[in-house]
């Protein structure tokens, strides 16, 4: 599903991942774990198609096609999302305008006829007991006053909605308490199916004892530094990132 | 005092106010005319060295020769703009004159022409008309003033709640020959306890010159809702000075959806003259290509208790300016006033510019007032939050943009014309 070769990149003049190489099967939950500043939060930049970041080699095939030459917008038809670490406040926009318009946009580009109104409201009422959110919020401004938890909610029930193919989950355990955490995890968890795949990116081990991965990898210095099962995840809980630190750099 | 070399710029314009002279007219009316003319000729039209005039430059005004016409104007009914509300009567003026025959109002409000009213000598009309101010320091009142006939005297009855909205069409039409200039005066006055709904609206064809003067007085408990419309031709000038003299308990929610006009300057000045008055100048403001588009605003705190909301957002792409100047004056004696002033402005292009003048000049120690301002581009982050979600680009600008101004619109307590003004935006949006 996804193919990522020898991928360098370099923001603000520096070079931030130094060739990665990852492969993401149909079905599969893969988990990078990383200290601060190891490139997680690049990568998952990298794959959505933000701008200010200069890819100086490699490629990265997505169903089959070369997903760096293509829009943020069509990755996002394509099957491509992207769960924010920190989801952007955009007043004056209201939750169910911006579901509509997103869910209507993809649907167009993936030659889908749009919804009409009255089946927009009843997948998003259907959604929103699913993750046993609040119907309130989405006459609000997009993430416009939501606490930490609300806002991570707000990403899975985007997720829901546009049924992409690839999850990339950037830091979603950031900011939540162990509630919020666990209704998040259910949310990802009912999407899980042999045709998805999930990216979950973090910095510890307590998201995964709730989305269970079936590969490891850890990322540190620019570079995937091991690969490994579910038992990789508890043994960084346990000693830490210190032994991926290398040259001496302070952890 | 200005500088004389100014004067022989003001003799063309004022070409066509001889004819007058040969007008039968009452007394006071052509001292009053010649009162303007005299104070214009003495100032000609502000350059950038004037108080208040150091963002708008008036050079492209001024290399075109307009043309006032006393001759009868008028337009097919079929060729006017539909109106902006089902539910609502109009008012419709051609080339600042007012058309009878196309012209409708609820019970409880009465128009007629400016004429028609001195003729019928209207209780307090000649007062309200002869009490101009000070007309050097408003060249724009002092040209309007020398060509004193055109326009409306529009009345709403003490006590009259009127829930009908009503409509005011100011259409003109410029011959590409002979570009004329239009100079309506209006009187809108609501008795005591009267209440209104005014959708004001300037549109037209070609090129011409519309610099309006309106005069609204709001007596006590008196409530106006005032939402304007700036669309004229992309080759018209538009200069329009309101004052609004407003009394005890007052409220005048004002309102102006500005982009039209290659040049254009709005001008409020708002008295709050008794206590407890709301008074509210707001407005949006979307520019392209070579437009520039003025908003002034004077908010006179006269008396205690009394709030002041001026709140404006615009959006300006290709070479267009934007300019705001809102200041707030506070006297000694209007304790607790609270006073608010924003302005915001998106750039899209490197070339568009936004000014802003924001000032608040106090004298009274127990008061509340605050201002804000910003310009500045479309937030990336927002921009690439709404593609990963698969809105294209294009659609994700639109939506911030739409955004940005709701902000502003929140504010209008007519939900009829806030959803025209939302219409207005996507169209410009999708141009």
């Amino acid at each position: 599903m996804l193919k990522i070769e020898n991928l360098h990149v370099t923001v603000a003049g520096r070079e931030v991942l130094k060739g990665i190489d990852l492969s993401v099967e149909a079905g599969k939950v893969h988990a990078i774990m990383g200290p601060n500043g190891s490139g997680k939060s690049t990568l998952s930049y990298v794959l959505a198609g933000r701008e200010g970041y200069e890819i100086t080699k490699g490629r990265i095939t997505f169903m089959g096609q070369d997903l760096l030459a293509m829009k943020p917008e069509d990755r996002a038809a394509a099957g491509l999302f992207l769960a924010f670490q920190y989801p952007v406040e955009i007043p004056g926009v209201s939750t169910t305008m911006f579901l509509k318009t997103a869910i209507n946009a993809v649907r167009k580009k993936r030659g889908e006829k749009e919804l009409d109104p009255v089946a927009f409201l009843k997948l998003q009422k259907q959604k929103l007991a699913q993750l046993g959110m609040d119907a309130e919020m989405l006459k609000r401004g997009v993430n416009v006053g939501f606490s930490g938890g609300e806002k991570k909610r707000n990403e899975v029930l985007q997720m829901a909605m546009l049924e992409p193919k690839l999850m990339v989950l950037d830091e979603t355990d950031s900011g939540l308490d162990i509630d919020a955490l666990k209704t998040v995890a259910e949310g990802v968890n009912a999407m899980r199916s042999p045709e998805r795949s999930f990216l979950v990116i973090t910095h510890y081990q307590r998201l995964l004892n709730y989305i269970k991965p079936d590969v490891v990898h850890v990322l540190a210095q620019g570079k995937i530094q091991k690969t490994g099962g579910p038992e990789l995840a508890l043994l960084l809980e346990e000693k830490g990132y210190a032994g991926f630190y290398g040259d001496g750099e302070a952890a | 005092m200005q500088p004389a070399p100014l004067a022989a710029a003001a003799l063309p314009w004022l070409a066509d106010a001889a004819g007058f002279e040969k007008q039968p007219a009452a007394g006071w009316l052509k001292a009053l005319r010649e009162t303007g003319a005299e104070q214009f000729s003495q100032t000609g039209l502000p350059t950038q060295s004037w108080e208040g005039w150091q963002h708008t430059s008036l050079r492209q005004l001024a290399s075109i020769k307009f043309h006032y016409s006393a001759e009868a104007a008028t337009s097919d009914a079929k060729k006017l703009p539909p109106k902006l509300l089902e539910d609502s009567d109009r008012i419709v003026l051609v080339n600042g004159q007012y058309q009878p025959h196309l012209s409708a109002v609820p019970a409880g409000v009465t128009v007629m022409g400016l004429m028609e009213a001195v003729d019928k000598k209207v209780a307090g009309l000649e007062e309200h008309l002869v009490s101009v101010g000070d007309l050097q320091a408003s060249p724009f009142k002092a040209l309007n003033t020398a060509f004193v006939r055109d326009g409306i005297v529009l009345k709403v009855e003490s006590g009259a709640e009127i829930a009908r909205p009503v409509e005011i069409l100011f259409y003109n039409i410029g011959a590409a020959d002979r570009a004329p200039a239009v100079y309506p005066r209006m009187l809108y006055w609501l008795e005591e306890n009267s209440a209104l709904t005014l959708l004001e609206r300037h549109a037209g064809e070609g090129v011409y010159l519309s610099n309006s003067y309106t005069g609204m007085v709001l007596e006590s408990a008196s409530r106006l809702k005032f939402y304007k419309f700036e669309e004229e031709s992309p080759a018209a000038f538009h200069f329009s000075l309101v004052s609004v003299r407003q009394g005890k308990g007052s409220v005048f929610e004002g309102f102006s959806y500005a982009s039209g006009g290659c040049l254009a300057r709005e001008e409020y000045q708002n008295q709050l003259i008794d206590s407890g008055i709301l008074s509210s100048i707001s407005g949006i403001y979307l520019l392209k290509n070579h437009q520039s588009h003025d908003f002034t605003v004077l908010m006179d705190h006269f008396e205690p208790n009394g709030k002041s909301v001026q709140h404006f957002r615009g959006v300006v792409d290709g070479q267009a300016r934007a300019v705001f100047q809102g200041k707030i004056h506070v006297r000694r004696s209007a304790q607790k006033t609270d006073g608010n002033q924003s302005s915001h402005a998106l750039l899209l292009s490197p070339q568009a510019e936004a000014s802003f003048k924001p000032e608040l000049e106090i004298y009274a120690d127990d008061v509340k007032c605050g201002h804000g301002a910003t310009s500045g581009h479309l937030d990336e982050a927002a921009l690439f939050y709404l593609q990963s979600r698969g809105i294209p680009a294009v659609e994700a600008k639109a939506l911030l943009i739409q955004s940005f101004l709701n902000t502003t619109l929140e504010q209008l307590s007519f939900a009829p014309v806030k959803e025209i003004y939302q219409e207005r935006i996507r169209a410009w949006l999708s141009q």
